[in-house]
């Protein structure tokens, strides 16, 4: 559990012997603890197996009764939902947007962030206190006029206005944990580079920002995750379907098409299965990211 | 030009990309908001008469808007109390039981990076009535009696829905407690045990005590997402059966962008968001001062 950064450094807990251990947690105690974890990880994990077991299944499979696993795993659930369901343009709309959003994100944000960690200027304090204040007004109590202000550009319905409009509602977090990062890093890097002559893009682009490599990597997941996830902004501005991203599109596909249950299942599956594989091999970031925006945000 | 001249162009010329995004797709949109909720608008036509205060006597007077409201509000009560409930249990046992720490982090929170619309969907499944699992299980077990349509049923739709919401957020407040009860000195919990405090009167007396900070921000970050649940309620209910699911977030949708009340809509979005500006002004003092300690 040593990742999980608590915000102030802690003191280290002693080292404890094996008897001193076995003080703390009696064994009747360690067997309740042990079924707690087991139910709750079955209550967590059973509805994600149960959506890609259906998924795999045939109609008469599903409408029959229960079917733990499928005999034959109906692969071609998935073929019909990429095909008929359009699901081939969503995921790869949603892949376009997250993909520009979060690089936009890491490249504005870090520069922002870097300028309000290091660069001292007039008016720093009140530019980061009006950062963190755009950060309380959440998105569910401004789309309205989101909506109307995009109609207002020309950007509803666009690639263009949704990437914008993400972009933005990422920043804010996102230059707060990359204020953090600079922050503290060790600053003889900056003098040694500043004596050699360097201005201040080149410290910021070739030296802080390969530093920061950690916490550009945590923004960057996390951000990917929110526009992947993203579903009222995509839902008010969108109306040409070619456009729509995969959770938009889902709604679409059932409110329009009526799909088949496996079918939809196939398609619910094909719009979580890239968060899971992300979920699993970058949980540090991940973890990291939610902790430091809980506790700042 | 003098040095802290430089330093302050640099430091805007750092900051122009991102203070220019913020003011354009942030900042404007909430003044906007509040100057159409004097308005009235449409949503078609660039045509938006000043109607004074008469969008927000409708709101006052719409008594869904407040149900919606309500709901929320239960969302997060029965998130507050059962969820982190759950979340806290989850994270003591955790941390007593080092083995398999690493397979149960990583199982609590997978719900947590899902969409909201995908959790729906899922919960719609297992909860759909003739084929979903759970009217099965009931079935197979023989409660067949207690078989119901759950999600169209006033009694249960509510209860199901802050089910799926449970499960959805559980794995945050289980973050934030982990983190919380590693930060207690273990010194504390040992003294406890010499002086002969068995699991529970060190949980009461120890762990509980240490925790309320955390307690205090985790119960305020639940509320405020329970009063902005919106994708996995339109999913599953749509607000129904009647308004007996309906939230805030859906209630704006639809005043807008289905009955074209787009000046109502932003009233409604002005009192909303005036809530949850509320609470986080409120959780961020109470975080300042906890780190402040």
């Amino acid at each position: 559990m040593d990742h999980i950064r608590t915000p102030a450094a802690r003191p280290q807990p002693l080292p404890l012997a094996p008897a001193a251990r076995r003080i703390l947690v009696t064994l009747p105690e360690r067997a309740a603890y042990h079924g707690l974890l087991v139910v709750v990880a079955f209550l967590s994990l059973f509805p994600i197996f149960w959506l890609f077991s259906g998924s795999l299944q045939s109609a008469p499979e599903l409408y029959g009764g229960v079917t733990i696993l499928p005999r034959t795993p109906q692969f071609r659930n998935y073929a019909t939902a990429w095909t008929e369901g359009h699901f081939g343009t969503f995921l790869g709309n949603s892949l376009l947007y997250a993909s520009v959003t979060v690089a936009v994100i890491l490249f504005v944000a870090s520069m922002a962030g870097y300028a309000l960690a290091r660069i001292e200027f007039l008016g720093r304090a009140a530019v980061l206190g009006l950062i963190l204040a755009v950060m309380i007004v959440p998105l569910p109590a401004s789309f309205v006029a989101l909506y109307k202000l995009l109609i207002a550009l020309g950007l509803a319905n666009t690639r263009v206005g949704y990437v914008l409009a993400l972009t933005a509602g990422g920043l804010p977090i996102s230059i707060f944990i990359l204020r953090g990062f600079f922050v503290r890093q060790p600053r003889e890097l900056e003098d040694a580079a500043v004596l050699d002559g360097c201005s201040t893009w080149d410290v910021y682009w070739r030296i802080m920002l390969p530093l920061a490599r950690p916490g550009l990597a945590a923004v960057g997941i996390i951000q990917f995750l929110y526009v992947w996830n993203e579903y009222l902004l995509a839902l008010v501005m969108f109306s040409t379907d070619a456009l729509m991203p995969i959770q938009r599109g889902l709604t679409q596909f059932v409110s329009s098409d009526t799909p088949e249950q496996h079918i939809l299942l196939a398609a619910t599956a094909m719009a979580v299965l890239p968060v899971i594989v992300l979920y699993v091999f970058a949980q540090r970031s991940i973890v990291q990211g939610i902790m430091e925006g809980a506790v700042r945000g | 030009m003098t040095p802290i001249g430089r330093r302050t162009l640099a430091g805007y010329l750092f900051l122009s990309p991102a203070l220019a995004l913020l003011g354009l797709f942030t900042l404007a949109p909430f003044a906007q908001g509040i100057l159409l909720s004097f308005q009235s608008w449409d949503g078609v036509g660039l045509d938006t008469p000043w109607v004074g205060l008469e969008n927000y006597r409708r709101v006052l007077a719409d008594d869904v808007f407040w149900a919606s409201m309500q709901n929320a509000l239960a969302f997060g009560l029965i998130g507050f109390v059962l969820g982190n409930a759950l979340s806290l249990g989850m994270a003591v046992a955790v941390s007593a039981n080092p083995r398999g720490a690493v397979f149960y982090r990583l199982a609590y929170y997978l719900p947590g990076v899902f969409s909201v619309i995908v959790v729906g969907m899922m919960f719609a499944w297992m909860l759909q009535p003739t084929i979903g699992i759970v009217n099965r299980t009931l079935a197979w077990i023989g409660l067949a009696a207690l078989k119901r349509n759950w999600l169209a049923d006033p009694l249960t739709a509510l209860p199901s829905v802050a089910g799926a919401y449970v499960w959805y957020h559980w794995g945050f407040g289980f973050l934030l407690f982990l983190a919380g009860l590693q930060a207690i000195p273990r010194e504390l919990h040992e003294a406890a045990a010499i002086d002969g405090a068995d699991a529970w009167r060190r949980f009461l007396f120890v762990t509980w005590p240490q925790l309320r900070p955390v307690t205090t921000i985790v119960g305020i970050l639940t509320l405020v997402s329970a009063l902005q649940i919106f994708g996995t309620v339109q999913v599953l209910t749509n607000g129904g059966p009647a308004y007996y699911t309906e939230v805030p977030t859906l209630r704006i949708y639809k005043e807008g962008f289905q009955f074209n009340r787009f000046g109502v809509a932003a009233a409604m979005s002005v009192v909303f968001g005036a809530v949850l500006v509320v609470l986080s002004v409120i959780q961020m003092w109470i975080g300042r001062r906890a780190e402040a300690d």
